[in-house]
C-alpha cells in the first residue's frame, strides 16, 4: 500500500512538473520569445520603392526614335498612370499583360517579353526602353522587326536558336491560349509545331538558326511579310 | 479592365509581332482606325470653377453624362465650355473618378448631396471603391433610418386615422401606450399587476411567524394561502385578458405568436393554469412545484415596460457567438485543471475530490478566484496544481475580460461588414458591368489581338461549355471531319470567343470583314455577327453548320459570296499551313473580302 502510495506519489509529481513545464512553454510562445512553427512574420517590411526613375529628355528621345514628340507625350502619360515610379519591374509587366488574355496564362511569355525589352537586363525596364523597343516594332523597317523578333526566341542571347529556345518560346504562347481551346491542345502540339518551324528555317539542318537564315527565310514568305505591316497604325 | 491597362493595349498589339514568324496561319487584318483626331482639351466650368481634361478620359465611360453627348446640352457658346451649375467639391470627386477608375466618398459630405450629384452626372454609386464603401453604405443606412423615423414620427402625430379599424386601434394602442389615456391606463395597470405578481412569489417565501399551535414557522404563502391564491388568479386573469387581446389585435397573428414576448407572457401564466388542472398527486407535485418556478419570469414583461431591458436584451443576443465562445475556452481550462487535480489528489485519503465532476466545481471557484475552501487539495502536487489553477484564473478571466470585450466589438463589426459586403456583392456586380463598358475601339483591337493569338497557333478560344461539349465529341468525329469542321465554323466560333465577351459589348465587327470600306457593308457584317451568338453551338454535323449560315446569308448576297469563297480552299488542303498555295489563296481571298 506504502510502496503503491509512493509510486502514484512520484508518477503524479512527474505529471505536475510536466504541466509547470508546459505552461512555462506557452507562456514563452505566448510572449514571443519562442517560435515553434515557422511563423513569417508579417509585419516584415513594407518595401518603401524609393526607386524612381525619371526618362531622358523629350528630344533625346526623339532623337533615338521614330516617333513625334505628341507620340511620346501620349505614350509617357500612359506608362507614367501604370507604373508611377518610372519603372516597370517583372512582376508588374507579368500582371499587365496577363489581362490581355484572360483565358491563358501569359506570365511565361511576358517573362521573354520582358528580357526582350530589358536591353541592358537591368531587372526592370525604364521608359527609354520601352519606347525604343515600341519604336522598332512600330516604326521600324521589316529588317529591324525581324531582328527584334529573333532576339526575342533567342533567350540566352548568344546569336542561335535551338530547339529548346523555341519550344519554351511556343509552350509560352500556347499557355496563353489557356484549357478551353478547339482543338484541344495536346502534349506534343508545341513541340509539333516547332519542329515545323525548324523544318522551314533551318537551312543547313545543324539544328540551330541563325540570324541570318531567320532573317532570309522569313524574307521569303510573303504570310510572315505582310504580317509585319500589320500593326503599322497603331499608335 | 483598368483604364490604365487599356493604354498599354498598342504595347500588346506591338509585342504581338513576335508571334508572326511562327504562326501557323495568315493573320486577320487590323480593324480599321477611324483616325484618331489629336486629343484635345475639355474645359468643364462648374459654378466658376474651371476642370480641364483630356476628352479622351470622359469617353472612357460612354454611359455618363460626361462621357456621351448629352454634356452637349450643357456646352455654353458664349464661353465655349461645358457649363454645370453643381457643386465644384464634389464633381472632383466624380471628375477624379473619369482619371483614375475609381470612385471616393469624400467622408465629409452629406450623403444625400453626394447622392444627388452622382445621379445627376449618371454613376451610379455601386461602383464607389473598397475603401470607401463601408462607409458609404453606412452613412446611407443611417440616413435611411432618419427618414424612416421622421415618417414614423409623422404618421404617429397623425393621430387616429379616420379608417382604422377597431383592431388596428387597438394594436396602436397596444405598441405606443402614449397615443390615448386608454392606452396609458391600461399600460400602468399591466405594470402595476406584474409588480405586485413578482413581489407576491417573492413574500410567499418568506417564512411569517407560526400561527398559535405550530411549532416552527411557516412561509407565508402556507399560512394565507387563500390570500395569495387570490391575489395569483387576480393577476394572472389581467395577463391572460391582456395576452388575448394583443392576439387579436396583432396585425399578423402568426409573427405574434413566434415573438419573444409573446412566449413570456405564456411561459408566465401557464403555471397557474397547470397548476389548476393537475390534481394533488403526489407524483407530480414535485414538478407542479418546478412549475411555479417559471411564474419568476412575470419580471420579463417589464421589458415592454423598459427600453433599456429590451436593448440590454438586443446585445446580449447580438453578441451570442462571442459569448459563446469565452464560455468554451473557459470550459477548456475547466477541464484541463478538473482533470489534473482529480488525479493529483486520487492519492491523498478523505479526499472530497471523489471524481473529474466533483473537481469541476473545485476549478470553477479556484480560477474566479472566490476561494470557498469547501474543497482543498492535501497533497503537495496538489496544491501545486491548485496555485497554478488560480494564478491562470487570474490570467485568463479577471484580466483579458476588457480587452476580450474591446476585442470582440471589433472582431463583431467587422464580421458584420464582411457579412454585409458579401450581401451586397450582387450590387457590385452590376457596378462592375456598368464599369467593363469601354470603349468599342479597344474592344475591337482587343479582340483582333485575341484573333491573331488564335492564328498563331491554329487553336481556337471556346467557352467551357463548348469545350466540354467537344471533349464528348471528339471520340465520335474523326480526325478529318473535325479538322474540316474546325475551319469551315471558325467564322461562327470567331464570334463565339467573342459572343461570350459579348454579353457587355454587343456589336463586334467580324476581323474578317473589318477591311471592308463600304459602310452599308460593315453594317450587314454586324448585324450578322449579332445573330451568330444566338446559333447553338452544336458541331455534330458539318452540312447543318454550313446550311445554317447560308440560309442565314441569303438576304446579304454580297456577304453569302465571301463567305463561300473562302470555305472552299480549307477543305482541300489537308493542314492549311504549310502548302505554298493555300495560304495565298487564303490571303487573295482575304484581299477579296476587303474589295467587296
Amino acid at each position: 500500500m506504502v510502496g503503491g502510495g509512493s509510486f502514484e506519489f512520484e508518477g503524479l509529481q512527474t505529471i505536475g512538473i510536466v504541466c509547470l513545464v508546459c505552461m512555462f512553454l506557452k507562456l514563452m510562445h505566448l510572449l514571443g520569445l519562442i517560435n515553434f512553427t515557422d511563423e513569417d512574420s508579417s509585419e516584415s517590411d513594407l518595401e518603401l520603392s524609393t526607386v524612381r526613375h525619371q526618362p531622358e529628355g523629350l528630344d533625346q528621345l526623339q532623337a533615338q526614335t521614330k516617333f513625334t514628340k505628341k507620340e511620346l507625350q501620349s505614350l509617357y502619360r500612359g506608362f507614367k498612370n501604370e507604373c508611377p515610379s518610372g519603372l516597370v519591374d517583372e512582376e508588374t509587366f507579368k500582371m499587365i499583360y496577363s489581362q490581355f488574355f484572360p483565358q491563358g496564362d501569359a506570365t511565361t511569355y511576358a517573362h521573354f517579353l520582358f528580357n526582350a525589352f530589358d536591353i541592358d537586363r537591368t531587372g526592370s525596364i525604364r521608359f527609354e526602353d520601352f519606347v525604343i523597343g515600341l519604336s522598332v516594332l512600330l516604326r521600324g523597317s521589316v529588317h529591324e522587326k525581324l531582328k527584334w523578333a529573333f532576339n526575342l526566341y533567342d533567350i540566352n542571347k548568344d546569336g542561335y536558336i535551338t530547339k529548346e529556345e523555341m519550344l519554351a518560346i511556343m509552350k509560352s504562347i500556347y499557355d496563353m491560349m489557356g484549357n478551353y481551346t478547339y482543338p484541344s491542345v495536346r502534349e506534343d502540339t508545341p513541340f509539333e509545331h516547332v519542329e515545323k518551324f525548324f523544318q522551314k528555317m533551318d537551312r543547313n539542318q545543324d539544328g540551330v538558326v541563325t540570324i541570318d537564315e531567320f532573317m532570309e527565310t522569313c524574307q521569303k514568305d510573303e504570310n510572315i511579310m505582310s504580317s509585319m505591316q500589320l500593326f503599322e497604325n497603331v499608335i | 479592365m483598368a483604364a490604365g491597362v487599356a493604354a498599354w493595349l498598342p504595347f500588346a498589339r506591338a509585342a504581338a509581332i513576335g508571334w508572326m514568324p511562327v504562326a501557323s496561319a495568315p493573320m486577320p487584318l487590323a480593324p480599321r482606325e477611324k483616325r484618331r483626331t489629336q486629343d484635345g482639351f475639355i474645359i468643364i466650368n462648374v459654378s466658376g470653377t474651371k476642370f480641364q481634361t483630356w476628352r479622351s478620359t470622359l469617353e472612357r465611360y460612354p454611359d455618363t453624362l460626361l462621357g456621351s453627348t448629352e454634356k452637349d446640352f450643357f456646352f455654353n457658346e458664349e464661353i465655349n465650355e461645358y457649363f454645370f451649375d453643381r457643386d465644384p467639391d464634389i464633381f472632383r470627386h466624380i471628375l477624379n473618378f473619369y482619371r483614375t477608375g475609381k470612385l471616393h466618398y469624400p467622408r465629409h459630405e452629406c450623403i444625400s448631396a453626394y447622392d444627388e450629384e452622382l445621379s445627376f452626372f449618371g454613376i451610379i454609386p455601386e461602383i464607389i471603391g473598397d475603401c470607401c464603401y463601408e462607409e458609404y453604405k453606412d452613412r446611407r443606412r443611417e440616413n435611411a433610418e432618419r427618414i424612416q423615423d421622421d415618417a414614423d414620427d409623422e404618421n404617429n402625430k397623425e393621430g387616429v386615422m379616420p379608417d382604422m379599424t377597431l383592431r388596428q386601434s387597438m394594436w396602436r394602442a397596444f405598441e405606443n401606450p402614449h397615443t390615448s389615456t386608454l392606452a396609458l391606463v391600461f399600460y400602468y395597470v399591466t405594470g402595476f399587476f406584474i409588480a405586485v405578481s413578482v413581489i407576491a412569489n417573492v413574500v410567499e417565501t418568506v417564512p411569517c411567524r407560526a400561527s398559535p399551535g405550530m411549532i416552527k414557522d411557516l412561509p407565508c404563502g402556507e399560512r394565507y394561502a387563500l390570500a395569495f391564491f387570490c391575489l395569483d388568479t387576480a393577476c394572472v386573469m389581467i395577463f391572460t385578458v391582456e395576452y388575448l387581446l394583443r392576439l387579436i389585435a396583432a396585425p399578423s397573428r402568426y409573427r405574434f405568436v413566434r415573438s419573444v414576448m409573446s412566449i413570456i407572457d405564456v411561459v408566465a401564466i401557464m403555471p397557474y393554469y397547470i397548476g389548476l388542472v393537475m390534481t394533488d398527486n403526489e407524483d407530480v407535485s414535485g414538478a407542479f412545484v418546478t412549475l411555479r418556478v417559471f411564474r419568476v419570469f412575470r419580471i420579463f414583461k417589464f421589458s415592454r415596460h423598459s427600453q433599456g431591458l429590451r436593448i440590454l436584451g438586443y446585445t446580449l443576443k447580438s453578441c451570442a457567438s462571442e459569448l459563446g465562445f469565452l464560455l468554451f475556452s473557459l470550459t477548456m481550462a475547466i477541464i484541463i485543471f478538473a482533470t489534473v487535480m482529480f488525479y493529483a489528489e486520487k492519492g491523498s485519503t478523505a479526499s472530497k475530490f471523489t471524481s473529474i465532476p466533483a473537481a469541476f466545481w473545485y476549478t470553477i471557484v479556484t480560477m474566479t478566484t472566490l476561494g470557498y475552501g469547501d474543497m482543498v487539495p492535501k497533497t503537495i502536487v496538489g496544491k501545486i496544481v491548485g496555485s497554478v489553477c488560480s494564478l491562470s484564473g487570474v490570467l485568463v478571466i479577471a484580466l483579458p475580460v476588457p480587452v476580450i470585450v474591446s476585442n470582440f466589438s471589433r472582431i463583431y463589426h467587422q464580421n458584420q461588414r464582411a457579412d454585409k459586403r458579401r450581401a451586397q456583392k450582387a450590387s457590385k456586380e452590376a457596378g462592375q458591368a456598368f464599369l467593363s463598358k469601354t470603349n468599342l475601339s479597344f474592344e475591337k483591337e482587343h479582340h483582333h489581338l485575341l484573333h491573331c493569338l488564335e492564328k498563331t497557333t491554329n487553336h481556337e478560344f471556346v467557352d467551357e461549355e463548348t469545350y466540354e461539349k467537344n471533349c464528348m465529341e471528339v471520340s465520335s468525329v474523326n480526325p478529318p471531319g473535325s479538322r474540316c469542321s474546325s475551319i469551315s465554323s471558325q467564322h461562327g466560333l470567331t464570334s463565339t470567343c467573342c459572343s461570350r465577351r459579348n454579353k457587355k459589348t454587343f456589336r463586334l465587327p467580324n476581323s474578317n470583314m473589318s477591311g471592308s470600306h463600304a459602310g452599308s457593308l460593315q453594317e450587314l457584317s454586324t448585324i450578322q455577327i449579332r445573330e451568330r451568338p444566338l446559333i447553338s453551338n452544336s458541331r455534330s454535323s458539318l452540312n447543318a453548320k454550313m446550311e445554317d449560315t447560308v440560309q442565314r446569308n441569303s438576304e446579304h448576297p454580297y456577304v453569302t459570296s465571301a463567305i463561300i469563297s473562302i470555305r472552299t480552299p480549307p477543305v482541300t488542303s489537308p493542314e492549311g499551313n504549310n502548302t505554298s498555295d493555300s495560304p495565298d489563296y487564303s490571303q487573295r481571298n482575304i484581299v477579296k473580302v476587303s474589295a467587296l
